[in-house]
């Protein structure tokens, strides 16, 4: 399979001071000029910069707002670069773990939220029921399939959440700072799941603030500031650059 | 629209969990949907019939011909304003095809008008003296046109709402008016020549006059509302498409 090359990408936001999102205030902005709204253009992603190899597993590393998450949602498609582009290998299937259990909705039963999350990342019904027992059973829900996802706690709604992610085997994973929620039991058994991944060949992007799990399990890794690619490499390496930064100044620019 | 024939799974799911979700833990759950066109029925026929004394023949089954696609259309208006805007926290997390959304709004409010339909028509073969009728059969096409008519204005005001969320007032004022400019209580015939004009600038107009053609009057509607019909729909349906695509992209940022 070819690699994911992300060529020269930038994403810039609209920043909106006096945010007019409805008619009424565009129709008083036109009268009053006090009222109309600001712009600013926030620049998430600056001319990164990356290619992947199949099979690799790579880490994103970096401060809060440097990017990561906006790199990791232009490279799912969810988010269109405003310049420079994404080539994914064709027909890969994409897989993202952004949010553990997105679209579950809590009035619905654990196995109908399996049926309609799946379904979300574009499974068939036919598709869906020959996982639907391997979900179940690494979730170690079986006995809650019948109830209201509202009456879950938060480790067992993610815990449904990995277990269908982990199911859907995508050939890119894209993994964002999920595994952050749930014990420690959870967390090991996450991490275990995506070592079985990589065994599989399949290609991982991560996102990570755990140095430990960015050494452990990726090939390679990168350091994003402020929209910016300033290192790629090897993964000990990035981490060292991560904590400079960490101890340089301060996380969020004021 | 390949990618949308894959994600027919997660249609078909987005309805079935608003079935559910309306009626999972009301015993009488369908009986509910049914009591807001009955209870319209009731005071219009009422009102109109008896107290005004007026309206056309055999008055509660004309209301219910046109009181109850009506319901299917501005249902679906309402509440295509939220199938983008409700839908945000997904819309950020995964990428799919965004269609889903507002096409699951209307088979939702689809499936509720047929299932006020085979209520309301076997009581209309009981109680209103009413007889079938071959031009019952165009019922069939007319209802495909309908739906997809009302497709393209849903994709039309969920796009609307993501860039201005007081569109969802908007329309709530725009299809109280729409609902008088309409001929749904009253008969196009009664009706001054001035005012018949602005009748006829109301597209929705054109579909419940069909309406009345195939079910009330029992006569096929005339070549050139066909037509009108048809042209209607392919507008809607081309200008919500082509909206709805260009804007799509920025929907994950903006809401």
């Amino acid at each position: 399979m070819a690699e994911a090359q992300i060529i020269n990408v930038s994403k810039a936001f609209t920043i909106r001071h006096n945010k007019v999102d409805s008619l009424k205030s565009k129709v008083i902005g036109f009268f009053y000029n006090r009222y109309r709204e600001q712009k600013e253009t926030l620049w998430a992603l600056k001319d990164v910069s990356l290619n992947i190899s199949p099979g690799e597993t790579f880490g994103l590393v970096g401060r809060n707002g440097s990017g990561k998450s906006t790199l990791l949602k232009v490279i799912a498609g969810i988010y269109l670069p405003t310049r420079g582009e994404v080539q994914l290998p064709d027909g890969a299937r994409i897989g993202t773990m952004i949010e553990l259990g997105v679209g579950f909705h809590p009035e619905l039963t654990g196995k109908e939220n399996i049926f309609l999350g799946a379904s979300i990342h574009g499974l068939t019904r036919k598709e869906t029921q020959n996982i639907y027992e391997a979900v179940v059973e690494f979730s170690e829900l079986s006995g809650f399939m019948d109830t209201p996802v509202k009456n879950y706690s938060s480790g067992m709604h993610a815990r449904l959440g990995f277990a269908l992610a982990a199911q859907l085997s995508p050939d890119v994973l894209l993994v964002d700072e999920v595994l952050a929620v749930g014990d420690e039991a959870f967390q090991q058994k996450c991490m275990k799941r995506i070592d079985k991944f990589r065994s599989e060949g399949k290609t991982i992007i991560f996102v990570s603030h755990s140095a430990q799990d960015v050494k452990n399990i990726c090939d390679r890794a990168c350091v994003l500031d402020h929209g910016h690619l300033m290192f790629l490499g090897k993964p000990a390496e990035a981490i060292e650059r991560y904590h400079q930064l960490l101890a340089q100044q301060p996380a969020v620019p004021t | 629209m390949r990618s949308l024939f894959r994600y027919r799974e997660l249609i078909r799911n987005l309805v079935l969990k608003d079935l559910k979700l309306k009626y999972r833990d009301s015993v009488l759950g369908f009986v509910w949907s049914l009591a807001n066109p009955l209870l319209l029925i009731l005071v219009y026929s009422f009102v109109f019939g008896h107290i005004l004394r007026g309206g056309p023949a055999n008055f509660a089954y004309f209301l219910m011909v046109g009181i109850l696609p009506w319901n299917f259309f501005a249902q679906s208006l309402m509440m295509s304003t939220g199938s983008i805007v409700d839908n945000g926290n997904l819309i950020r997390k995964v990428a799919l095809p965004m269609e889903v959304f507002p096409i699951a709004t209307v088979l939702f409010n689809l499936a509720q008008y047929l299932f006020a339909l085979t209520v309301f028509f076997p009581m209309a073969l009981l109680f209103f003296k009413v007889s079938p009728s071959w031009s019952w059969i165009a019922f069939l096409p007319l209802l495909a046109l309908h739906v997809f008519f009302t497709l393209g204005v849903c994709l039309i005001v969920s796009t609307a709402t993501v860039f201005y969320r007081d569109v969802r007032h908007f329309t709530e004022i725009l299809l109280a008016l729409l609902f008088w400019l309409t001929p749904i209580i009253y008969d196009t015939e009664t009706v001054s020549r001035s005012l018949r004009t602005v009748l006829y600038l109301n597209p929705f107009s054109y579909f419940i006059l069909a309406y009345q053609d195939v079910l009330y009057h029992n006569i096929f509607s005339a070549f050139d509302r066909v037509i009108t019909l048809t042209l209607l729909t392919l507008l809607s349906l081309f200008s919500g498409y082509t909206l709805f695509a260009v804007c799509k992209i920025r929907f994950s940022e903006e809401a």
